[in-house]
């Protein structure tokens, strides 16, 4: 158990934490990002990967602390998780280098966040399969060369790795609050060859489960980084706004007010901290998810109240589009419910606990 | 970074988890399950086991008689104690006023009292809190008058755990009168038998007799009793105090809780699914809060005092601790048996002592916020 940071970890927070601060309005960083050796991050060292789930925090808490917005969780993050434990090291490689990038497309209308509940169907055509059914809420949907698509294939849920200019895919783009890139895709009679398969035919869930929980880690350190900077500049305004002849921060109500923030920000702290490692040494799938459900729950929880607490003790001007709090709030709110939301996770926490002696009680 | 146990670390968790499943003596642990009274003997006679073991002072250091464990260890330790049912040692001696003699005593006052605490000989209470000084705790009037080599001391000190089992008490006392409010604070130690002291318990809300109030009335007590210098006792009180705050999220007596919950569920037939959510709620922030417990312990093992982060694992393991009994409470019943009620009301404490919780907000904002 030891907290402090290696000389490379130091390194690495320092460059994104450069990076975070100096761009500008820039909106899509993936060329930067692969020039800087970012996308290997968690990759295996052969294809000149480096890092793991620690890394991915330090990175994603930097940059949530800029309010960068990048397709770094969905195309890097997420979609690299799937490829590494599906063994397709020949399209991570892509990935990794910035040729390829890779969506995942996997939520559908009736599933409410679950992987498990879909309709898109895939079935036999020859040596290959055809795909039909929609999917909603894909992140950086416009900018992939790829997307993974989970599809019912009669022998279990399966990914197929379908490029997005694929005869039969219309995307429905739409604006988002958070500024990102989010688009319905619906496929319509796609063709896929055999070779576009990730992992086996009855894999796709596990798979997916495992992309959901490396993103649902990062999505985390960005609450981290974004809640930090919601309660530090509110500590700000509180001591230099005056009211009544003194600086707002005289006041014990809001005192103890940023106080309780505090607490929920150190609580949000773990829990991504201990999203990461349960990535690191979770090797048991059930345990790791659980582990990831907790966490997200409570990161839910924790950035909700920090992140309403901000604009109420800001007063007015909390509520101004300019202002920055504002716009970290928005994609707090976003983060909280993205890949999941607390109702869902603290659901799937309690689901994947069942005991024996557990089930006996709904008998 | 590595956010993992060591493979030493695991094996000594192991090594205390087995030393308690087959030496805490069975009827002691039969009370802590059913949240019976025990007695002074029970916390005794689980204080020798222990000494016996050489675990009877985790934080000491080595050349004390302690184990010498860093911050780890020491958590990994009460973890498994709470696991284990096992009685928590009262801190009065142990981790309240010893550190205290060892910092800031003499050699005959380290000579004098640390072996019989290290043995559990002798038993301590601590005199703080006055009818007029809770949270405010400066503004105490208990008043030790010098006269040659005794003071004199008259007031009244309440709240007091263990004082009815105690051999002695540690008392604040103001020894000038002039000085500003935090100055003047003298730190003594006075023998319960000496006469002029007497104990009132005080009957608690839960129906428990566990805490007192003291009387000392011209009570005369040695000068070479008063712990470090004159007037400088409000130094010693806030050392203390930081002390006391650490390890007070008592995170492994939460999971009892739960795991108690959960069967009760299941005997009671109880599928009602908001309960359920509200379980796995508390459970979950149990988790975030041992992770911070960690962090802070990490922090502490590379060296660092106890820091102002404490106040963190006071503020919401009560809470946590709290938020349980409610559950279980609501989990039974109204005139549920066994009476689940009477924790519920025991706990309520858990907000007020140490500290109450307000003032952990006021510690946060003023030393950690800044503001």
């Amino acid at each position: 158990m030891d907290f402090t940071l290696s000389a490379e970890q130091l390194l690495l927070k320092d460059s994104v934490a450069r990076f975070a601060a100096d761009q500008a309005s820039a909106r899509d960083h993936w060329k930067t990002f692969g020039e800087l050796g970012w996308l290997a991050v968690g990759a295996p060292e052969d294809l000149g990967g480096f890092g793991g789930p620690v890394e991915t925090l330090l990175l994603m808490e930097q940059l949530g602390r800029g309010l960068v917005i990048s397709p770094f969780v969905a195309q890097a993050v997420f979609s690299g998780a799937i490829l590494r434990a599906a063994n397709r090291l020949d399209l991570l490689e892509e990935s990794i280098e910035g040729r390829q990038r890779f969506a995942v497309a996997y939520e559908e209308p009736q599933a409410r966040y679950d992987p498990a509940r879909i309709e898109t169907s895939a079935r036999r055509d020859g040596d290959g399969w055809i795909l039909d059914g929609e999917k909603v809420r894909v992140l950086d949907a416009s900018t992939a060369a790829a997307f993974l698509v989970s599809a019912d294939t009669g022998a279990g849920i399966a990914l197929f790795a379908v490029p997005a200019n694929a005869p039969g895919i219309t995307l429905t783009a739409y604006p988002a609050e958070d500024g990102y890139d989010v688009a319905n895709v619906r496929l319509a009679n796609v063709r896929a060859g055999n070779d576009t398969l990730v992992g086996g035919l009855g894999s796709g869930l596990e798979l997916l489960e495992l992309g959901i929980d490396h993103a649902s880690a990062a999505l985390c350190a960005e609450a981290l980084g974004m809640c930090a900077v919601m309660l530090e500049a509110t500590v700000e305004y509180t001591k230099q706004r005056f009211q009544f002849g003194v600086p707002l921060s005289s006041f014990q109500a809001l005192q103890h007010r940023m106080a309780d923030m505090y607490v929920e920000l150190e609580l949000l702290r773990s829990a991504a901290y201990f999203a990461a490692m349960t990535l690191e040494s979770e090797s048991d799938p059930t345990s790791r998810k659980r582990g990831i459900s907790a966490a997200k729950a409570q990161v839910a929880r924790s950035g909700r109240f920090v992140g309403q607490q901000a604009i109420q003790l800001h007063g007015g001007i909390g509520m101004s589009e300019e202002y920055k709090v504002g716009r970290y709030f928005k994609r707090m709110t976003l983060v909280e419910r993205l890949l999941g939301d607390r109702d869902y996770h603290v659901r799937r926490y309690i689901e994947l606990a069942r005991t024996p002696a557990r089930q006996s009680v709904s008998v | 970074m590595d956010l993992t146990f060591s493979p030493e670390q695991l094996a000594f968790r192991d090594e205390v988890r087995e030393f308690i499943a087959t030496h805490l003596p069975p009827d002691i642990r039969r009370k802590m399950q059913t949240g019976d009274k025990l007695e002074k003997d029970d916390y005794y006679r689980w204080h020798r086991i222990l000494f016996e073991r050489g675990w009877a002072a985790p934080t000491w250091p080595k050349a004390l008689g302690g184990t010498g464990w860093d911050a780890i260890r020491n958590h990994l330790f009460l973890e498994e104690m709470a696991r284990g049912w096992a009685p928590r040692m009262l801190p009065f001696g142990l981790n309240m006023v010893a550190p205290v003699i060892t910092e800031f005593g003499n050699d005959a006052q380290r000579e004098r009292f640390l072996p019989k605490i290290l043995s559990g000989e002798e038993f301590w209470c601590q005199g703080y809190s006055e009818p007029g000084a809770g949270s405010d705790l400066a503004s105490l009037s208990t008043k030790a008058e010098r006269k040659g080599d005794t003071y004199v001391i008259d007031g009244t000190k309440t709240w007091i755990t263990a004082a009815q089992w105690a051999d002695w008490i540690f008392v604040l006392a103001r020894t000038d009168a002039s000085a500003k409010k935090q100055e003047g604070i003298s730190f003594i130690l006075v023998d319960m038998k000496t006469p002029g002291v007497s104990v009132r318990p005080i009957v608690t809300i839960d129906g428990g007799t566990e805490i007192n109030e003291v009387h000392l009335e011209h009570v005369e007590v040695p000068v070479a009793n008063r712990v470090g210098d004159e007037g400088a006792g409000w130094t010693y009180a806030k050392f203390l105090l930081e002390h006391e705050r650490t390890g007070t999220a008592g995170i492994a007596g939460c999971r009892q809780i739960l795991e108690q919950l959960d069967e009760l569920r299941v005997r009671e037939k109880n599928d009602d699914r908001r309960l359920e959510e509200r379980m796995a709620e508390i459970d979950i922030e149990l988790t975030a809060l041992a992770f911070t417990e960690l962090r802070v312990l990490a922090a502490e093992s590379a060296g660092k005092r106890p820091g102002p982060e404490s106040s963190i694992l006071k503020l919401r393991g009560t809470e946590i601790q709290q938020g349980l009994t409610e559950l279980l409470l609501d989990a039974g019943g109204p005139y549920f048996e066994p009476p689940l009620a009477r924790w519920y009301y025991n706990y309520r404490k858990a907000s007020i002592y140490a500290g109450s919780n307000e003032i952990q907000k006021n510690i946060i904002a003023k030393r950690i916020l800044k503001v």
